[in-house]
């Protein structure tokens, strides 16, 4: 890894007078999978929330590819190649999965000058997305209202699988799926950081990040309370970390 | 249930408001005395092209999941704005264009032109202040009629230019090139919300907008774009409202918006925002107006249609929580 993907360096939010993150520095490897661990309100889903366009902090700098990052808008951080999985879901019920799967990308084909939708083109796609991914939905065209929650979360999965991008942020990202979904999610997340992607997987159980990640980055108060490599901590020393009773391999601020 | 009943079941729910119509004209045809000629039929198309024009705008800002108040007064305003320019006697200036035909784009112009202002106004309002559309159109409503009223000094302008009248006049197959317009505005609208990414995000930001914000879909530019459309689409309403009745008055078109939203959601859109589609939304405004020309063939008192068209309205509200309940069986 010659130089990381995303650098955070010192980002700070505050909501008023209440500081959410109180200084966060890490960094994220290219094909590498970090798991952000912390209490409720620990500032976890807030600094996703800054990487990917929806809140900007209010102090610090990222570097994306070495570069100065700032995404104004989900749609700069998208174009810039960083995709996110949000904790409650993302998906427009009111239409069929095709339509979710492509929101905002959607393949068109002029007709006397004027877009239009291919709707052939874009279900062909969807069908061999998910068809790879072992995920069986009923029909392409049903509205997703009527889907159940394990499978509107594993469109989002397969979404995020297909577009990839540069790096994916995870919300909680199985909160409803069932054991062997979360299974296949794991084995996704996987497959995805081997294609070089860079991936921040947020998640409350333990298990997971020792099965997904390759660093563990726990967050306390705001703060970075450890960054360590996978085989080099285990289970209960990173639960010290979140509960604060030890501050073994703390970063910067304590 | 197997695929097959379950997939004719969802075509009926789908276009219930269609059946109905047919349902409606059906016994009409056959308990009210003359309804059933082709004359009655092009009457009914006829009568609502200005309500049907009306209703398209409407439409879409409720299908992205917003509302718009002041469709009725824009169409008043550029009512309105035509009747001065153009009409001859009352309070139009007559402006007279050569060659004659000039005054057709030229007034068509200023009827959308108006109509948009008012549409970028609301829709700026709107997504900049972050208020909630209701208000700020409900505001439109109250204002624009009161621009109408001061323009015009509670006078009205009649005799509209022959020129601009011809559109009122001239028919094809037994049709009013007005209610040509209003069909073609509809086939437009409506590919253009079913087959379209921009129709296609307008659905999607009235299921979720926070969904689409996150997708990278231009929400606020989306927003503002159907506002103006509404705006515009009153404005030629107002057109085809000043040939209709050859000029304009101040209170011209008073009550027209609760028949559009009545025929909104009689034609299938829910007020919660991304469900219904245009065909539906015509349909609703057809059965609108079989069921005023009902009445009035009927002999009934005029006063009857707006009880009628309220327990209507109420009948379309029940039938759609009916209607989810039954999907959800499905499902």
């Amino acid at each position: 890894m010659s130089e990381p993907l995303l650098v955070l360096d010192n980002v700070t939010k505050n909501y008023g007078a209440i500081q959410a993150l109180r200084g966060i520095s890490f960094s994220i490897g290219r094909g590498e999978v970090v798991a952000l661990l912390g209490d409720n309100g620990a500032g976890k889903s807030t600094l996703v929330k800054i990487i990917a366009g929806g809140l900007e902090p209010t102090s610090g700098r990222m570097l994306f590819e070495g570069k100065e990052f700032l995404a104004k808008s989900p749609a700069e951080a998208k174009a810039a190649g960083i995709e996110t999985v949000y904790q409650d879901l993302s998906l427009c019920t009111n239409v069929d999965v095709v339509a979710n799967f492509f929101m905002g990308r959607e393949i068109t084909r002029k007709v006397l000058g004027v877009p239009v939708l291919d709707e052939r083109a874009m279900e062909a796609v969807v069908g061999r997305a998910l068809a790879n991914a072992g995920t069986r939905i009923p029909s392409l065209r049903t509205k997703v209202e009527h889907l159940s929650g394990g499978q509107r979360q594993a469109i989002e999965l397969n979404r995020f699988v297909h577009w990839g991008g540069k790096l994916v942020l995870l919300d909680e990202p199985f909160a409803a799926l069932g054991v062997e979904q979360t299974r296949r999610g794991l084995d996704m997340i996987r497959q995805v950081a081997s294609q070089g992607i860079g991936v921040v997987i947020i998640t409350h159980i333990m298990q997971q990040a020792f099965q997904v990640a390759d660093r563990i980055v726990v967050i306390r108060q705001g703060v970075v309370a450890g960054d360590v490599a996978r085989n080099k901590t285990s289970p209960d020393a990173v639960i010290n970390m979140i509960t604060g009773e030890t501050l073994a391999g703390a970063g910067p601020a304590g | 249930m197997n695929p097959r009943t379950r997939h004719s079941l969802e075509l009926v729910l789908d276009n219930l408001v269609w059946f109905m119509l047919v349902f409606v004209l059906a016994v009409f045809s056959l308990f009210i005395p003359n309804f059933f000629q082709l004359g009655i039929f092009a009457n009914i198309v006829e009568a609502s092209s200005v309500l049907g024009v009306m209703s398209i705008g409407l439409a879409l800002v409720i299908i992205a999941g917003h509302m718009d108040l002041s469709v009725e007064s824009v169409a008043a305003l550029s009512a309105m704005a035509v009747g001065i320019m153009f009409c001859s006697s009352g309070i139009g200036l007559g402006v007279q264009l050569h060659p004659d035909w000039l005054m057709v784009p030229v007034s068509l112009a200023i009827a959308l032109a108006a109509g948009a202002a008012i549409g970028v106004i609301n829709g700026l309002l709107i997504v900049r202040l972050k208020m909630s559309a209701f208000i700020i159109t409900l505001a439109s409503y109250i204002w624009v009629r009161g621009l109408v009223l001061v323009i015009s000094g509670g006078r009205s302008a009649q005799d509209l230019a022959p020129a601009i009248r011809w559109f009122g006049i001239q028919r094809l197959a037994g049709l009013p090139l007005t209610a040509w317009i209003a069909i073609g505005c509809f086939v437009v609208f409506s590919l253009i919300l079913a087959k379209t990414p921009f129709g296609r995000h307008l659905v999607m930001i009235g299921g979720n907008e926070t969904a689409t914000f996150r997708a990278g879909i231009r929400v606020n530019r989306n927003l503002i774009v159907a506002f103006v459309l509404a705006g515009a689409i009153a404005g030629l309403a107002g057109w085809l409202l000043a040939i209709r009745t050859s000029g304009a008055t101040a209170n011209l078109g008073v009550g027209l918006l609760f028949n559009a939203f009545a025929a909104v959601v009689i034609g299938g859109v829910s007020l919660k925002g991304g469900v219904g589609t245009l065909p539906g939304v015509y349909a609703g405004v057809l059965l609108l107006s079989a069921i005023n020309t009902a009445i009035n063939l009927m002999g009934l008192p005029a006063n009857f249609t707006q009880v009628i068209h309220g327990l209507l309205v109420l009948a379309a509200v029940l039938l759609d929580a009916f209607k989810q309940t039954i999907r959800q069986k499905l499902a």
